[in-house]
């Protein structure tokens, strides 16, 4: 079954085969492009159209409805494409234009075997000056080999490519070269995906188009897989992974850009077949004429050296006439002419597309990390979802958003990506519908995890316990956290308020310290723990469940590490405020393990934001670990205050040491939470782990608690000094 | 078949007479001479263009009216010339052949 469409060809109207009608096109058009430089080309073309319309005629009178490929395929084959009349009809063009006794000898010889002739630029194939094209020419090689050489010459070289080019373009004098290849590599419009390289290359080879584009996107797929291998191993989420940039794959993605821009599309249908070499079909004709005229050509070339004389003043006589001069017109009019101007375009054209491209897929391909690392790492916080989840539906909500929602793009993504490189064009609408339902399945599932999730964080409830504070006798108090005896580590919650998770319960360490101004002179303090919770009543039993220890060694307060969620009581952003009433004119100190051990960080999944809703909280003052400060009226200040003024040397040489300090610090931080090395290579080494972590533990306490009391003498020793010049 | 031969060859059948390229193809056919029609025409066209050949209308009926070629007197002028060089380089060729027969015949069967 095929369409028949109504044309009007030379006047006459037609009823073709659309397929044919195609066919037809293509060759008129291959006929103009080969012609595009022969003077009266227009008048050619109408003789050939005519004659054809002729034939056409003739078909249909002979009774049959309408014109079919057969048909155009026979016409086409009496008429002859381009590439059977090419060695016979292009070479009294050459003729015409090269006149030295050498260059006319290629009249006589068929293309592929014409000697090299002197180098030349090609005008009638450049995408800049020619030169690429009349270096292939004269090396009988693909035009493209050369451009691509000299692209990478220019990549690598500095520009020593370009350089040469224009050394070239200038020394060269340009020439109209018809190519002396049968095959060469195009750009295949026809089965393209992003430009039709890939596919160009296969029908260049002669091999599945799979193959090439299977080597283009390797890296990709191979970053790809790396890439997950990566997150879920180091959980080091990276997410511009360096695929398209680093060694093989960056060179891949280079080579396919300058490719994209060297390599012609091959539009007409001779280009097509110049890209395939021959066509099968074709095969049989070319045979048959070209069998027969080999014969006369054989008898031809050898009478050639003596015929040679004669046909160049033949030739001459031709030369005289208006062709000459209409050869120079036809170059500025032919294609030729159009290439030049659309060389740049098209180059400046590619390197545009290239461009958006490249941001595309970087967005593309960005976005699939990140849904693949929200996937693995959502496996990483798989043991979180006993202390979030509750009962049935939560959990199967969240196995629903798991695989539906983030799941389905990734696999859609993949299928996606095997069925292009597969070269699958059949548009399967029921995997698209099949996909994009599941995938909504998912979002439903997602928006109800949420909404459920959101409603056991509904309700707040407080509990406040006062502490009974024993006054210090020197009028000031130091704040610490105390040791554990666990050391804790791993990077991936500490910072989200969540120390630890083992496998049935959670170790937060979501505890804030508040110093407000006492209403008597006395030291008082008082904790605050907070959930949240479906209800009011399940949020104060969850706020009942935290157990938070604060206890006093003389003029010390140590407050726990943090605090313990069981996994049936769940995670519901569980908190404890600690605050400590400070009376006017005493002091306090707290420590740097305050600041390091309890987070600060607030997640305020919660309704209402926690603190501001706090009556007293206005009073509260803002500090700073390791500063000793005094309660004044109008609340807390520090100590050193008014030295900061009187004795600038001083101080400098304090806060220099305290940065000193402060960087030593955190390089013991971080060598903190590598747990296995011994901190100093003469320290003693204990048999058991737990031991020697304790022991280093101590070990760091004791350095901080000596660089703390550096600290304190430092600003003493004005004091110390004063004294000495009394002494 | 060499530049020269063929316009020789298709100047001859015009010179007869006023003829249509597809006869032309048909002549040359019977005298085992293959061309393509697509090779014809730029051919015709060339020919015309340097005023050795004109050509007029003729309404047919099995199609659109068709171009029927004819010499022009440059063209009868041409032909001439070319008749002699044809003549000349026959006559050598000729003469060079029966001369040397064995390897002129070598050669033919390449």
């Amino acid at each position: 079954m095929k369409k028949v469409i109504n044309i009007n060809f030379q006047g006459r109207v037609i009823p073709i085969e659309e397929t044919a009608f195609e066919t037809l096109k293509q060759y008129i058009e291959s006929l103009r492009r080969y012609f595009a430089n022969e003077e009266g080309k227009d008048e050619i073309i109408n003789d050939i159209e005519n004659r054809i319309a002729e034939l056409f005629t003739e078909q249909l009178k002979k009774g049959d409805s309408c014109v079919t490929d057969a048909h155009v395929e026979g016409i086409i084959a009496s008429m002859g494409r381009p590439e059977d009349f090419g060695e016979v009809e292009m070479e009294p063009t050459q003729s015409q234009k090269q006149y030295s006794q050498e260059q006319t000898y290629t009249t006589y010889t068929s293309a592929s075997e014409a000697p090299r002739g002197a180098l030349h630029r090609n005008d009638n194939d450049k995408i800049l000056g020619g030169v690429c094209s009349g270096l292939a020419h004269y090396l009988r090689v693909d035009p493209t080999i050369v451009r691509i050489l000299f692209a990478l010459i220019t990549l690598g070289g500095f520009g020593a490519g370009v350089l040469l080019y224009i050394i070239l373009w200038i020394i060269l004098p340009a020439a109209s070269l018809t190519t002396n290849l049968k095959k060469r590599l195009f750009r295949n419009p026809e089965g393209k995906i992003i430009g039709g390289v890939c596919s160009g290359i296969a029908a260049y080879f002669n091999i599945g188009v799979w193959i090439p584009r299977l080597i283009f996107s390797l890296p990709l797929v191979l970053g790809m897989v790396t890439g997950i291998f990566h997150n879920v191993f180091n959980h080091d989420f990276d997410p511009f992974p360096n695929i398209l940039f680093s060694g093989f794959g960056g060179t891949l993605f280079i080579a396919y850009i300058i490719l994209w821009i060297v390599i012609p599309e091959a539009v007409t249908a001779s280009d097509k077949l110049e890209m395939r070499g021959e066509k099968v079909d074709l095969e049989s004709i070319k045979a048959s004429v070209q069998g027969e005229l080999q014969g006369v050509r054989g008898r031809a070339e050898k009478m050639g050296e003596d015929f040679k004389v004669k046909a160049q003043a033949w030739g001459e006589e031709f030369k005289n006439t208006a062709q000459a001069k209409a050869q120079s017109l036809a170059a500025d009019a032919g294609p030729a002419a159009r290439r030049v101007g659309s060389g740049i375009g098209h180059a400046i054209g590619v390197l545009f597309k290239a461009f958006f491209l490249f941001v595309a897929g970087i967005v593309v391909f960005a976005l699939l990390i990140a849904l693949m690392a929200i996937i693995f790492s959502g496996a990483a916080v798989f043991p979180l979802k006993n202390f979030l989840l509750e009962g049935f539906w939560q959990n199967f909500f969240a196995w629903g958003a798991l695989c539906l929602f983030l799941g389905v793009p990734v696999i859609a993504g993949i299928t996606w990506l095997v069925r292009r490189i597969s070269g699958a064009k059949s548009s399967n609408k029921y995997l698209g519908y099949a996909f994009g339902s599941l995938w909504l399945i998912g979002l439903v599932c997602f928006i109800l995890l949420i909404g459920s999730i959101r409603r056991s964080f509904d309700t707040r409830a407080r509990i406040k316990d006062d502490i009974t504070v024993v006054q210090p006798p020197t009028g000031k108090l130091t704040v610490k956290v105390a040791d554990s005896k666990v050391k804790y580590y791993g990077g991936w919650f500490r910072g989200g308020g969540i120390l630890t998770i083992d496998e049935d319960s959670l170790i937060l360490n979501n505890v804030r310290l508040r110093i407000i101004k006492s209403d008597d002179s006395l030291y008082h303090s008082y904790s605050i723990r907070y959930s949240y919770g479906n209800n009011p009543a399940i949020a104060e039993r969850n706020a009942g469940r935290i157990v938070y220890q604060i206890h006093q060694s003389d003029s010390t307060i140590y407050l726990d590490r943090g605090f313990t969620v069981s996994e049936d009581t769940r995670f519901r952003n569980q908190r404890v405020v600690v605050t400590i009433a400070v009376p006017v004119g005493k002091r306090i100190l707290i420590d740097r393990s305050v600041d390091r051990r309890l987070s600060w960080d607030e997640i305020n999944v919660g309704p209402r934001d926690y603190y501001y809703e706090d009556d007293d909280n206005e009073n509260s003052s803002w500090w700073q670990s390791d500063v000793e400060y005094i309660m004044t009226p109008g609340g807390l200040e520090r100590v050193d205050k008014d030295r900061e003024n009187s004795n600038n040397d001083e101080d400098r040489q304090r806060v220099q040491e305290e940065n000193q300090q402060k960087n030593e610090k955190k390089y013991k931080y971080k060598k903190d939470s590598l747990e296995t090395k011994p901190e100093k290579k003469d320290s003693v080494k204990p048999v058991k782990t737990v031991a020697r972590e304790e022991e280093q533990k101590n070990e760091n306490e004791e350095s901080e608690n000596s660089k703390s009391g550096k600290a304190s003498t430092s600003f003493l020793s004005p004091f110390q000094q004063l004294l000495a010049i009394g002494n | 078949m060499r530049k020269g031969v063929l316009e020789f060859c298709i100047l001859s059948i015009i010179k007869r007479g006023e003829v249509y390229p597809s006869d032309i193809i048909d002549e040359m056919k019977k005298a085992n001479l293959h061309i393509l029609e697509g090779t014809l025409y730029p051919l015709l066209t060339r020919l015309k263009n340097s005023e050795l050949l004109t050509y007029r209308w003729v309404e047919s009926s099995s199609g659109p009216p068709r171009k029927y070629f004819s010499l022009t007197d440059k063209g009868a002028e041409f032909y001439g010339d070319l008749q002699s060089t044809w003549d000349e380089l026959a006559n050598a060729v000729h003469a060079i052949t029966q001369n040397g027969q064995s390897t002129s015949s070598n050669n033919f069967n390449q």
